[in-house]
């Protein structure tokens, strides 16, 4: 890899040798401003990446919410987005109200996410290179945890509008929203299938949260996890390659209450654990090519942006600023 | 068995302490949107049969509401210290417990006291669990308050219930002392 400035303009010669050294596999030349050289850096990387079978990650965005800007009473939470290795920081909601759980829709366009703004929670979208925020929950109660739909017209979310919390689904504005669970319990969390065809959620419908599995009119609702007896936040892995779910599970018993990563095959129904001793860790959510995971860690008093491939071999705190930075959502 | 007479016997106490005992002849109040702008002043009340209709030909028809132009106090700013304490729940319950409820009634009282008062009432739990989970709890949490206010009389459109999960700690420390404090049924009183 060659780079070069010459007046303001940066050129970028890339190129990959097989390892014998006979067979030029990538040859690439990259030219434009030179003020951002880390997108030079990431188109290069996602190519090269993209030699083997994946897909790169390293133009791929994380959001997020912090309460970093929030300085006085009552604290406010925002959302925030940065390039997958944690630069880049931007702000996306100004309003100093609570803002969480944001889910990026799958052209990288639009966040949906829970905010307070009006009060009551409610789902709202936001185009984020429009810097508008539509509330598409009007009179629904409360609403809370939206994702989704891998072709992006559908969104799932939790809302209590018919008494206790159900999963509903909705069109991506809003409009149809109509209930697909019924239970005693509150069911929560729900996340996409990467066919569409299926959605995973939280339920304490049998006492404790656990993971259940139903297809996407509702029907045909089963346990997942049977492992532990707080499971949460299941996060369907969206690459066809791996059929498996992460979630936030507490997997020891006894002691100080704390949770862990952790996957199940589902095939096998097999748990691996993805985090051990790192504080308490949850909500993951996998990056695009379904390789690696994010999700929040609580080490001393703060909460960072931790990132990890999907065995858990590798986890490294992501430098996302500063603040109690939580509930990542690992987009397009 | 017992849970069900002592609310029942406490609307009683509520109704017969709590009616002013004078009342002003006035029919339009605050509230009189309510009762209707333009009623005459002999309109028949909302039934509501614990409130005494009429006590004499000079004295017409007090509708629901605050007859006297109430004073109290609401939330500050922040949105603490308003004129309802906060009740605890147990880690992990929503259940209410008896020091609860007999809070609850306290404030199912000053509700009947201050007609024109409307209650948000946040369920908030501590930082032990997770995020969705605990959106859940304090939904819960908000939605048996609510539930109890109303069985003591108190109408449920005064009643508005928001879950905040873990996401706004009264105490952001990291010890048994915040979490119990964290662990609330909280008032936001508007008018």
């Amino acid at each position: 890899m060659r780079a070069q400035v010459t007046a303001g303009e940066l050129a970028v010669e890339t190129r990959v040798f097989s390892v014998d050294g006979r067979q030029v596999m990538l040859s690439k030349r990259y030219s434009g401003r030179a003020d951002n050289p880390r997108s030079f850096a990431h188109q290069a990387s996602d190519d090269i990446v993209a030699l083997t079978q994946y897909r790169g990650v390293a133009r791929s965005k994380i959001a997020f919410t912090s309460d970093r800007d929030a300085t006085k009473p009552p604290r406010g939470k925002e959302l925030y987005i940065v390039d997958y290795d944690g630069f880049n920081a931007k702000r996306i909601t100004v309003n100093n109200s609570l803002n969480i759980l944001p889910a990026w829709s799958p052209d990288g366009r639009s966040l949906a996410y829970t905010s307070y703004r009006q009060g009551s929670p409610a789902i709202f979208v936001a185009r984020i290179f429009e810097g508008r925020s539509d509330n598409i929950t009007k009179n629904e109660g409360q609403a809370f945890a939206p994702t989704f739909s891998p072709d992006g017209k559908r969104l799932a979310y939790a809302s209590n509008k018919s008494g206790n919390l159900e999963i509903w689904i909705a069109n991506a504005d809003g409009t149809g929203a109509h209930r697909i669970t019924s239970s005693h319990g509150s069911d929560t969390a729900p996340t996409w299938s990467p066919t569409g065809q299926e959605i995973a959620f939280t339920s304490d419908r049998a006492g404790s949260p656990q993971i259940y599995l139903m297809d996407s009119e509702g029907l045909n609702v089963r346990r997942l996890t049977t492992v532990g007896n707080w499971n949460d936040a299941p996060a369907w892995n969206p690459s066809k390659e791996y059929s498996e779910i992460a979630y936030t599970s507490r997997l020891e018993v006894g002691g100080p209450i704390r949770f862990d990563i952790a996957v199940v095959d589902l095939a096998t129904r097999q748990v691996r654990q993805v985090t051990a001793g790192r504080g308490s860790c949850e909500y993951p959510s996998w990056a695009p090519n379904g390789r690696h995971l994010v999700f929040s860690c609580k080490r001393g008093n703060t909460w960072q942006i931790t990132v990890s491939d999907r065995e858990g071999r590798t986890i490294d705190t992501l430098s996302a600023g500063p603040g109690n930075n939580v509930q990542p959502d690992w987009g397009p | 068995m017992k849970r069900q007479t002592i609310p029942l016997l406490l609307v009683a106490l509520i109704f017969t302490l709590g009616c002013p005992k004078k009342r002003p002849p006035a029919v339009l109040t605050e509230s009189g949107q309510r009762a209707g702008a333009h009623a005459p002043a002999t309109a028949t009340p909302e039934p509501e049969p614990e409130q005494p209709v009429t006590e004499g030909p000079d004295i017409a028809a007090v509708p629901r509401g605050n007859p006297s132009g109430e004073d109290f106090t609401v939330n500050d700013a922040t949105g603490e210290n308003g004129p309802l304490e906060d009740i605890r729940f147990d880690y992990d319950k929503a259940e209410l417990s008896d020091v609860a409820r007999a809070t609850l009634e306290r404030h199912g009282l000053w509700l009947q006291n201050h007609r024109t008062a409307k209650v948000t009432i946040e369920g908030h739990c501590d930082e032990r669990g997770t995020v969705d989970y605990n959106l859940a709890l304090g939904d819960k949490r908000a939605r048996a308050v609510r539930d109890y206010l109303a069985s003591l009389g108190v109408a449920a459109d005064r009643l508005h219930t928001v879950s905040l999960g873990k996401e706004r700690p009264l105490d952001p420390a990291n010890n048994e002392q915040a979490f119990a404090k964290n662990r609330r049924a909280h008032f936001v009183v508007s008018r």
